[in-house]
C-alpha cells in the first residue's frame, strides 16, 4: 500500500511525511486516504507514536486550517466548537407586542476550532463524556453546524489501546463506525522492528528531523477539491464489485461475523467502501480501481470484526483478489 | 394519489427496508408515531428523515444523546429584560423549539436518552400538546440501536414503546447476509457520487392540506363488524401464544392505533373500505410488542382466524388472504394447511424456553435489587460531569457554563452591574462503570434444578451490572477454577456472550473456594478502580483448597473488595460464606425453595426490621 505512488499529486506530500516521519507506511497512507476521500480516520496506539504529528505535517504540507483539541474528561462541546457568548438582542415590537422595549439576552456559539478546521485532530477521544462526543460525532457525520456546512475534510481521531485502560469507555459501536477508515498503531520502539527505531534515533541525533519542523506547503489547498470532484468518476469494474461481495460474505458465512461481534455495516461496507477503493486508485494514479485497492479493506476491519478475524483478512482478501482476477 | 410521492421518495433513499418503508407511510397517514430499531448504518436515520422532509414543509430532526437535556427539547430559554413598566424586570422566555413546531419529528438515536429527556418526550408524543399549547405534530419518527445489553443507553421500556403504535426491525444487508440486496446498495453507491447523505426528496413535500385529505379520507374509511372482531380476536390471539409476560397487548395499541394502522393501510392500498387483507398491517406495529417467533406466525394466526370463525384447533386455512400491494420483505408467505398450525405451537414453544428452561423458576427480585443497591452505593462518589444533574450552585469558572448560569445573576453581569462572576450550576454525576466477578460453583451436586437456577441468577446478575456499565469477569469453579476471558481479558463487557455462558449445565468435581476466589483477586489486583464486587454462587462446603479461605479475605478487605455470597444448597449455610460477606461488607443470600418447586433468593439475615 505504501509507495505506489508514482505519477500522483499526493506524492510531494506523502514524501513531506517520509521526511518528517519515520515508519508508519499504513497510517501515512490511510491519513492521506481519509484526506481525498473525506473520510474520518481513527488511529488507535500508544502515546507518543506521531499520530498527532503525521496530521499535522499533512495538513500543513497541504495548507489545510489545521485544529488540535486534547479531549478531556470534562470536554464541553463549546470548547470545540467555538466560544460561548452572550449577545443582547433588542425585542421586536410586532403585532402581539407593540409596546416591547427591552432586550432578549441569547446565549450564542462563535464558530471556532472544529468548525472552521479542515483537518482536525481530536486526541484522547474516548476520555469525552457522552454529551461532547455525541454531539460532536453527529458534526463530523454530517459536516454542518447547524445548517451551516463546515469545511473539513478529515478528522483524525486518536485513542490509547483500551486492553490497558481502566477509566475510558470504549466507543462505542455507532460512534466507531464513523470512522471509516481504522487502525491500530504502535510505537517504532515497541513495534519489534528494530532498524526502523535505529532509523528514527539516528536521524533525530543526526539533527534531519527536527521536533516541530517549519514547513513550506509542498501543494496548494485546492488539491484535495480537485481530487474529490475525480474521485465519483473513477470506474469500478465489475469484477472488483463481485470481490467486495465476496469479501463480505465469507466474512459473514465462513467466519461467523454478525450483528453481535461484528460491525459489517451497509454504509460503510457498500458506501464507504466504494469511496475508498476509488480514493486509493486515484492516489496510485490509476484510472480505474483494481483489485488492489481492495486492500483498504483491511483499514476497515481493524475493529469492526474479532480480533482473530481481522487477523485474517490479508488472507481473505487474496483470495477473493485471485478469484475475480 | 399524493402519498405515492412520498412512498417514491423512500423508495429511492434506500434499497430493501420494505417494511420500515410501509411502516413509515402508515404511520404518516394515520397520524400514529413510529419506532424504527436496527443496527447502525443500516438506513434507519436516512428513511427517517427522509420520510420527514417528503412529507412535511415543517420537520424537526432531534439527535438523542446520553446527556439529552430535557431543556433541549422543550427550546431555548432566553432572558427577557424589559423596561416597559417604567423599572426594569427580567423574565425567562422560552423560545419554542424545533419539536414544538414540527408536524414531523425525526427523534434519532432515541435510545440513548436519558430518563429524563424521555419522561418530557413522551407525554408531548401522547398528548401532542407542550408548554401549554396543542402541538402541530402528527407523527414521530424514532430510531433505536437494537435492545441489546451492548448498546449504550438504557432501552425504551416496553410501556414507553407502546407510545409508537408502528414497529419495525430492521437489519443490515451485510451482516444478514441478504446478497441481492446488497448488490444493489453497492451498485448504487458505485452510480452516484458516493456521498453519504443520498439526497432524496425530488419534488415538494407534502403540503399540509394533502396530508390533511390522505388522513382524512383514511379516518372515514368503513371497518365492517367482521373486520372489528377479527382484529380483537387476534389481540387476543396474540396474547395466548405469546409466553406469559411477553406480549404487550395493550387496550391503547388495539383498541385505538390499529383502527387507524388498518385504515391507513386500507387507504393506501387503494380500497375503499377495511377488509381481511388490512388486518397484515398488525404485523407493522408488533416488533417490540410480542417476541418474534410470534410475529412471524401472524399470517398463519390470521389465516386461522378467517377460516375458523370460531378459533379451533388446527382449522384449515382456506386461502392466502389477498396479498396485500407492496407488502413483501419479511411477510411471510402462506403454505399448506395442518403443517402450519404446528409451525406455530412449535414456534411458540421455541419462544417460551428462550434463554430458559422454565421461565421464571428462580425468584431472584430481591436479590437482584439488593445487589444493584450496592454497586450504586460502591459508585456514590459523584464526581463534576457536565452532562450530570446539577447538584449545587458555585461560582461560574468558564464562559461556557453560562448555559447553566442563575439568570438573574447573568443579566447583571451582562450589565456589568455585578461584582464578580454569576453563579452556576455544578453538574455531577455519579462515577460509571466498576468491575464485577462472577463465581459459580459447577460442581457435581450443583445439578438439575440447582444449575438452572444457578443459571437464572447469572443472568439476572449480568443484566443488572450491564445496565451500569460495569465489567464483568465470569469463573466456574469445583475443585479448580476455570476462567472465561473475552479478547484475553478477564474482566469485559460482552455482556451478550456472558449471558450465553450462564445458560451452562456443567456439573461435575467438587467443591473449593480458594482456587476462584484466588483467581479473582488477582485479576483485580491487575486492575484499578473503585466500586469492586465479587459474587459467589454456589450450593457446598469446600472440600479442597484452604475452607476458611483466610487469606483471601483478609486480601479482599484491603482492596476494599465486596464478596457477595449466594447459597443455593438446601442443606446448613457454610460459616465461612458469613465470614467472607460480614468481613467485606457483602450481602447475603439464601435460595429458599417454595412450593411448586420454585426457588426464591433471600437475604439471609434481614439488614434491618425498618427497611
Amino acid at each position: 500500500m505504501s509507495g505506489g505512488m508514482g505519477g500522483s499529486e499526493l506524492a510531494p506530500l506523502r514524501a513531506l511525511l517520509d521526511r518528517h516521519v519515520v515508519g508508519h507506511d499504513q497510517a501515512k497512507a490511510a491519513l492521506l486516504l481519509g484526506l481525498v476521500c473525506r473520510e474520518h480516520v481513527y488511529l488507535e496506539g500508544p502515546p507518543g507514536s506521531a499520530k498527532t504529528r503525521m496530521a499535522e505535517i499533512a495538513a500543513r504540507g497541504s495548507e489545510l486550517d489545521f485544529f488540535f483539541y486534547q479531549m478531556h474528561r470534562d470536554t464541553r462541546l463549546a470548547e470545540l466548537v467555538g466560544d460561548v457568548v452572550l449577545e443582547r438582542r433588542p425585542l421586536q415590537a410586532g403585532p402581539g407586542d407593540p409596546e416591547a422595549r427591552g432586550e432578549r439576552i441569547h446565549q450564542k456559539i462563535e464558530p471556532g476550532g472544529l468548525l472552521l478546521a479542515q483537518v482536525c485532530v481530536l486526541d484522547d477521544i474516548s476520555r469525552a463524556p457522552g454529551e461532547a462526543l455525541n454531539v460532536l460525532l453527529r458534526i463530523l457525520n454530517e459536516r454542518k453546524f447547524g445548517d451551516a456546512p463546515i469545511p473539513l475534510l478529515s478528522a483524525i481521531a486518536t485513542s490509547n489501546p483500551m486492553r490497558d485502560e481502566y477509566y475510558n469507555e470504549p466507543l462505542d459501536p455507532a460512534n466507531l463506525d464513523r470512522f471509516g477508515l481504522q487502525l491500530s498503531v504502535e510505537g517504532l520502539v515497541g513495534s519489534g522492528e528494530p532498524e526502523l527505531a535505529r532509523s528514527l534515533l539516528d536521524r533525530f541525533v543526526d539533527g534531519e528531523v527536527e521536533e516541530q519542523p517549519l514547513l513550506e506547503p509542498v501543494c496548494d489547498r485546492g488539491l484535495f477539491d480537485r481530487l474529490f470532484a475525480r474521485l465519483g468518476k473513477v470506474p469500478v469494474p465489475e469484477p472488483v464489485r463481485q470481490a467486495l461481495l465476496q469479501f463480505l460474505q465469507t466474512l459473514v458465512r465462513d467466519y461467523d461475523c454478525n450483528e453481535t461481534n461484528a460491525l459489517l455495516t451497509d454504509r460503510s461496507f457498500l458506501v464507504k467502501s466504494v469511496k475508498l477503493f476509488r480514493g486509493s486508485a486515484l492516489m496510485a494514479g490509476r484510472e480505474a480501481v483494481a483489485a488492489e485497492d481492495l486492500d483498504v479493506l483491511r483499514w476497515m476491519t481493524t475493529f469492526r470484526v474479532p480480533e482473530e478475524v481481522h487477523a485474517r483478512v490479508p488472507e481473505i482478501l487474496e483470495r477473493v483478489k485471485e478469484k475475480c482476477g | 394519489m399524493e402519498a405515492t410521492a412520498v412512498a417514491a421518495a423512500l423508495e429511492s433513499a434506500i434499497v430493501g427496508q420494505e417494511q420500515a418503508r410501509l411502516g413509515l407511510l402508515l404511520a404518516l397517514v394515520a397520524r400514529e408515531h413510529a419506532y424504527l430499531e436496527g443496527p447502525p448504518g443500516c438506513g434507519k436515520s436516512l428513511l427517517a428523515e427522509t420520510l420527514a422532509r417528503a412529507a412535511t414543509v415543517r420537520p424537526a430532526f432531534l439527535h438523542f444523546h446520553r446527556d439529552t437535556r430535557s431543556s433541549e427539547l422543550l427550546g431555548e430559554t432566553v432572558l427577557r429584560a424589559d423596561s416597559a413598566a417604567g423599572g426594569r424586570r427580567l423574565s425567562r422566555e422560552l423560545l419554542p423549539g424545533a419539536l414544538l413546531e414540527a408536524e414531523v419529528a425525526v427523534l434519532d438515536d432515541l435510545s440513548r436518552a436519558p430518563g429524563e429527556a424521555i419522561g418530557v418526550l413522551l407525554p408531548i408524543l401522547g398528548e401532542r400538546r407542550a408548554a401549554g399549547r396543542a402541538l402541530p405534530l402528527e407523527t414521530a419518527i424514532a430510531t433505536a440501536a437494537p435492545r441489546g445489553a451492548e448498546s449504550y443507553g438504557d432501552p425504551l421500556e416496553p410501556t414507553q414503546l407502546d407510545r409508537f403504535a408502528i414497529q419495525v426491525r430492521l437489519s443490515g444487508a451485510v451482516s444478514s447476509d441478504r446478497a441481492g440486496e446488497a448488490r444493489q446498495i453497492l451498485e448504487r453507491a458505485v452510480r452516484t457520487r458516493a456521498e453519504d447523505s443520498a439526497a432524496a426528496g425530488s419534488g415538494l413535500p407534502l403540503a399540509l392540506a394533502e396530508r390533511r385529505v390522505l388522513q382524512a379520507r383514511a379516518a372515514a374509511l368503513e371497518i365492517p363488524a367482521a373486520i372489528r372482531s377479527a382484529l380483537l380476536r387476534l389481540a387476543v390471539r396474540l396474547c395466548e401464544v405469546s409466553p406469559e409476560g411477553d406480549a404487550l397487548i395493550t387496550d391503547r395499541g388495539f383498541g385505538i392505533q390499529a383502527p387507524r394502522i388498518l385504515r391507513a393501510h386500507a387507504l393506501l392500498r387503494g380500497a375503499d373500505r377495511v377488509a381481511e387483507a388490512d388486518l397484515a398491517a398488525v404485523g407493522y406495529m408488533l416488533a417490540c410488542r410480542v417476541p418474534e417467533s410470534v410475529r412471524a406466525a401472524l399470517p398463519e394466526l390470521i389465516d386461522e382466524l378467517i377460516s375458523a370463525p370460531m378459533p379451533a384447533p388446527g382449522g384449515v386455512p382456506a386461502h392466502g388472504a389477498g396479498r396485500v400491494s407492496g407488502e413483501g420483505g419479511g411477510a411471510a408467505t402462506t403454505p399448506g394447511a395442518s403443517v402450519e398450525a404446528d409451525r406455530i405451537e412449535v414456534s411458540v414453544e421455541g419462544a417460551v424456553s428462550g434463554p430458559h428452561d422454565d421461565p421464571a423458576s428462580a425468584e431472584v427480585a430481591p436479590l437482584l435489587e439488593a445487589i444493584e443497591g450496592r454497586f450504586e452505593r460502591g459508585s456514590a462518589e459523584r464526581g463534576d460531569d457536565p452532562g450530570g444533574t446539577p447538584r449545587r450552585y458555585r461560582r461560574l469558572r468558564r464562559l461556557d457554563e453560562v448555559f447553566d448560569a442563575d439568570p438573574t445573576e447573568a443579566v447583571l453581569f451582562v450589565d456589568g452591574q455585578l461584582p464578580g462572576m454569576p453563579h452556576s450550576y455544578a453538574r455531577e454525576r455519579p462515577s460509571r462503570g466498576g468491575t464485577l466477578a462472577v463465581l459459580r460453583d459447577v460442581s457435581a451436586s450443583m445439578e438439575g434444578r440447582l444449575s438452572r437456577w444457578a443459571g437464572e441468577v447469572v443472568d439476572g446478575i449480568v443484566r443488572t451490572a450491564a445496565r451500569r456499565r460495569m465489567r464483568i469477569g465470569y469463573c466456574e469453579f469445583n475443585h479448580c477454577a476455570e476462567r472465561f476471558s473475552a479478547d484475553g481479558r478477564f474482566f469485559h463487557r460482552r455482556y451478550r456472550k456472558l449471558r450465553s455462558l450462564a445458560r451452562s449445565r456443567r456439573s461435575e468435581g467438587r467443591t473449593n473456594y480458594e482456587a476462584p476466589l484466588r483467581l479473582a483477586l488477582d485479576e483485580f489486583r491487575r486492575g484499578v478502580g473503585d466500586n469492586r464486587h465479587v459474587v459467589v454462587l454456589t450450593d457446598g462446603v469446600p472440600v479442597l483448597g484452604d475452607p476458611a479461605v483466610a487469606r483471601e479475605r483478609r486480601e479482599a478487605r484491603r482492596l476494599g473488595i465486596r464478596i457477595h455470597t449466594v447459597f443455593l444448597g438446601l442443606g446448613e449455610c457454610p460459616r465461612v460464606l458469613d465470614q467472607l460477606s460480614r468481613e467485606t461488607d457483602g450481602l447475603q443470600f439464601r435460595g429458599v425453595p417454595t412450593a411448586g418447586g420454585r426457588l426464591r433468593v433471600q437475604e439471609r439475615f434481614e439488614r434491618s426490621v425498618a427497611r
